[in-house]
């Protein structure tokens, strides 16, 4: 049906290459995990979109074991670091020590920390300090690490993932907003179900555990999975579509007019009025728009579509939105108000 | 350079594709404006026929003006929803996206076909969009070539074709009285109880006669004082009221087509069948004067006389007498000499045939208080022996059973001679001495 692609496409992967190469990446992943099917899309679409993902689960549901997975199957370096109270941040980023050289002289050099790596797992980091939480910050928002004033690139493609664990909270320390809006993605994984936990209980019991076949060569890795990159950002969006988007996001900010001034959103939707504090950051609308473009490819489209957007709402505005007190009180969590949310500008498509 | 002409092909094709997609919407939401806008006055239309031929005057200019007010409203709203439903090329790609699937390609390829710097993903989409055009093809988006407007239209039409027969059966009594006459042709007999009397409306035309006793005349002319009266102390709203009433009548008949029924003259005997005092009391000249003894009074519509009194035979059955008008001539001819002096007879009460089954007719002291029979003669010679008064009434039938027609009250526009005034009261005959005395035991048993 479709001709052969033009000369710029020729440069890129096909959105057939994508779909193929996701799809592969995906099956190696569900050797190892059992269930949760999205939680596993969606933590690819962020890979692939240039964003990271924050993972929220009870313990046991895999966590660790997914982010190790999708190291193994990417073929790529990955560091974990188990973040604790007492963790500071050149646990993270580095820092410099002294080295004797040959000539006998000593000097500083950069020893780097486990952040240096293509794929990074901060398990449990609501644990470390506020301090310690934001030595991510650069590194995820601009690929770099800046220690004693001398900023060290990181290595593209860099994807950290980090969980959360929403129950034992006390000796936490929440994350900053700010740091929860460089998530691109907040995934949930929660308790499998029956079927679920009799294949994870078969699987992982027996004499043979599973294997997980690298998608990539170690050579290629990083580069194909830059170009897969690449393709997304290339993916059409119609300037209705765009407009969807922002109409979303303005939709989960109250009429609150500390925050908004006069500029109301046009769609009020009661949930946000009554239970948000404040909505989604534009971080919230590039986050849809991403998530969206590689909800596209994967359906061998060039373009995005309504569908998409909202696809992904839920992930893309759930960590966004800080509720309110009444909503603590109400049991109402993010994830209801973005239901209403993706309903209420649904009926406003044309 | 021939890829890209190609390209262009197929993306104009895209493009001519989702006009006429848009073409066909419109067209649809164009004749959703015309089926609806018809069938709403279409069945408005068949409403107000069968209201014209079914109800009175004024619960039909009241249904009418409902109608009306509902009529407009419907079409502009169905003008609004036809422009809230016109269709733009982006709205008929984005409905083409919705019912065909295409995901946004359509929507995509129609915002960005005018931009310069594509994405290198272009190519691709027009491509695939292009290898689906079999899939919005507009009549796959819309399969219809009627609006189901029609049906609402079918719909008026039917109502309209059952309201025009129900609308005849309700009208062919009217068209029958109208055209012949109750009783004969131009001959209508009309109980002067039921009459609704106007003063004279010189924006009327008079197109009925009628001939009468001379005291029903005279009782006839006391109404019309009365009236005369009261319509000077009538409100604004009643008299917008009566207005209405002429308005929505004369519609009335013309829809219900017996506006020529009207054109020729009526001939009317007019009686008087209650037992009316003429010498009740000396306010005969009043507009409450009539009330309590005259069933002139009593009936009147206007309002403007008092309360009934009991006693009075207003609460009787109409009756009703139907002469042919030479026998009404005739009557009102011998009435003229009838009450001779001396006579024993009260003029006119023993030359009505009818008289004595009824009672009606021109028994003046019926009811009266036999000390006050007999007031002065009056110097003023009486008057002539019989009127014409041309009215402009409508026949109708006086059954009062349920589901007859509105009984519709007739005007009547009372022309009269030089020397008679409408306040002024017909001058008493005098009474013989020799025969005071018996008819004072008359009134006395």
């Amino acid at each position: 049906m479709n001709e052969a692609p033009s000369a710029a496409i020729a440069e890129l992967p096909t959105i057939a290459d994508f779909a193929r190469t996701f799809r592969r990446i995906q099956a190696e992943i569900h050797k190892v995990i059992i269930g949760h099917e999205q939680a596993v899309e969606e933590l690819l679409s962020a890979l692939f979109a240039g964003g990271h993902v924050l993972i929220e689960g009870v313990p046991g549901t895999g966590k660790t074991t997914l982010v190790k997975t999708l190291g193994l199957a990417l073929n790529l370096s990955f560091n974990r670091i188990q973040f604790t109270v007492d963790l500071m941040p050149a646990d993270i980023t580095g820092t410099r020590v002294i080295l004797s050289a040959v000539d006998g002289r000593r000097e500083f050099s950069f020893q780097p920390g486990p952040i240096f790596c293509h794929i990074l797992l901060g398990d449990e980091i609501n644990r470390a300090t506020p301090k310690t939480q934001s030595a991510l910050l650069e590194a995820m928002a601009e690929l770099q690490v800046t220690v004693s004033g001398t900023t060290y690139p990181l290595v593209p493609p860099y994807f950290v993932m980090a969980t959360l664990n929403p129950i034992e909270m006390e000796g936490t320390y929440p994350l900053p907003e700010a740091q929860l809006d460089r998530f691109l993605f907040k995934v949930r994984l929660g308790y499998p179900g029956e079927d679920d936990l009799v294949r994870i209980i078969s699987s992982t019991t027996g004499p043979e555990e599973a294997g997980v076949e690298p998608v990539f060569e170690p050579h290629e890795a990083a580069t194909r999975i830059e170009g897969l990159k690449r393709l997304v950002r290339e993916v059409i969006v119609a300037p209705p579509i765009e407009q969807y988007a922002a109409r979303m996001v303005r939709a989960t900010q109250p009429a609150n007019s500390r925050v908004l001034g006069d500029m109301h959103a046009p769609i009020q939707v009661g949930e946000v009025n009554r239970y948000v504090s404040f909505g989604a950051s534009p971080r919230g609308a590039l986050a849809l728009i991403l998530g969206a473009k590689v909800g596209a490819l994967l359906d061998g489209r060039a373009n995005i579509a309504h569908d998409d957007i909202d696809r992904v709402a839920a992930a893309s505005l759930d960590h966004r939105i800080m509720l309110n007190y009444a909503a603590h009180s109400d049991n109402v969590d993010a994830a209801q108000i973005v239901q209403q949310v993706v309903k209420a500008v649904r009926a406003t498509r044309a | 350079m021939t890829e890209t002409r190609r390209e262009e092909q197929k993306l104009w094709l895209i493009l001519f594709q989702i006009k006429g997609v848009r073409a066909r919407l419109n067209f649809l939401a164009l004749q959703r404006w015309l089926f609806a806008g018809l069938a709403i006055l279409i069945a408005a239309i068949g409403l107000v026929l069968f209201a014209a031929a079914s109800f009175g005057p004024l619960t039909f200019l009241g249904i009418t003006l409902l109608l009306v007010i509902t009529a407009i409203a419907g079409i502009v709203r169905e003008t609004m929803v036809i422009g809230a439903t016109r269709t733009s090329s982006a709205g008929a790609a984005a409905i083409a996206d919705a019912r065909s699937q295409m995901k946004g390609r359509l929507t995509t390829v129609l915002a960005l076909n005018a931009v310069q710097k594509r994405s290198p993903l272009w190519a691709y989409l027009v491509e695939d969009t292009y290898g689906r055009r079999d899939e919005f093809e507009p009549a796959r988006i819309s399969p219809r070539w009627l609006s189901r407007a029609l049906y609402s239209l079918i719909a008026a039409i039917l109502l309209a074709a059952l309201a025009i027969p129900a609308a005849r059966l309700n009208n062919a009594p009217r068209r029958r009285s109208a055209s012949s006459g109750i009783g004969g042709p131009n001959q209508i007999t009309a109980d002067i109880k039921d009459l609704d009397i106007r003063p004279a409306d010189p924006a009327l035309q008079p197109n009925a006669e009628i001939y009468a006793d001379p005291e029903t005349i005279r009782k006839l002319a006391d109404k019309l004082a009365a009236a005369e009266n009261s319509d000077r102390n009538r409100r604004g709203v009643s008299k917008l009221v009566d207005k209405a009433r002429s308005l929505a009548d004369a519609f009335q008949n013309r829809l219900n087509r017996l506006g020529k029924a009207h054109t020729s003259p009526a001939r009317m005997r007019l009686t008087d069948s209650s037992p009316g005092s003429p010498s009740k009391s000396k306010n005969d000249n009043t507009p409450g004067g009539n009330a309590g003894g005259s069933g002139l009074a009593s009936n009147s519509r206007r309002g403007a006389t008092g309360n009934s009194q009991p006693g009075t035979a207003q609460n009787s059955p109409p009756p009703m007498t139907s002469l042919p008008p030479q026998q009404a001539d005739e009557l009102a001819g011998n009435n003229s000499t009838a009450p001779a002096p001396g006579s024993d007879q009260a003029p006119g009460a023993t030359e009505n045939p009818l008289n004595d089954s009824n009672g009606g007719g021109s028994s003046h002291s019926s009811g009266s208080d036999p000390a006050s029979l007999y007031g002065p003669a009056s110097g003023q010679p009486l008057g002539s022996d019989s009127f014409k008064i041309a009215i402009e009434a409508e026949p109708s039938d006086e059954s009062s059973s349920p589901g007859s027609p509105t009984y519709v009250p007739p005007r009547i526009r009372v022309p009269l001679n030089s020397n008679q005034y409408p306040d002024q009261p017909l001058a008493r005959a005098t009474v013989p001495a020799a025969d005071q005395d018996t008819i004072k035991r008359v009134f006395e048993r």
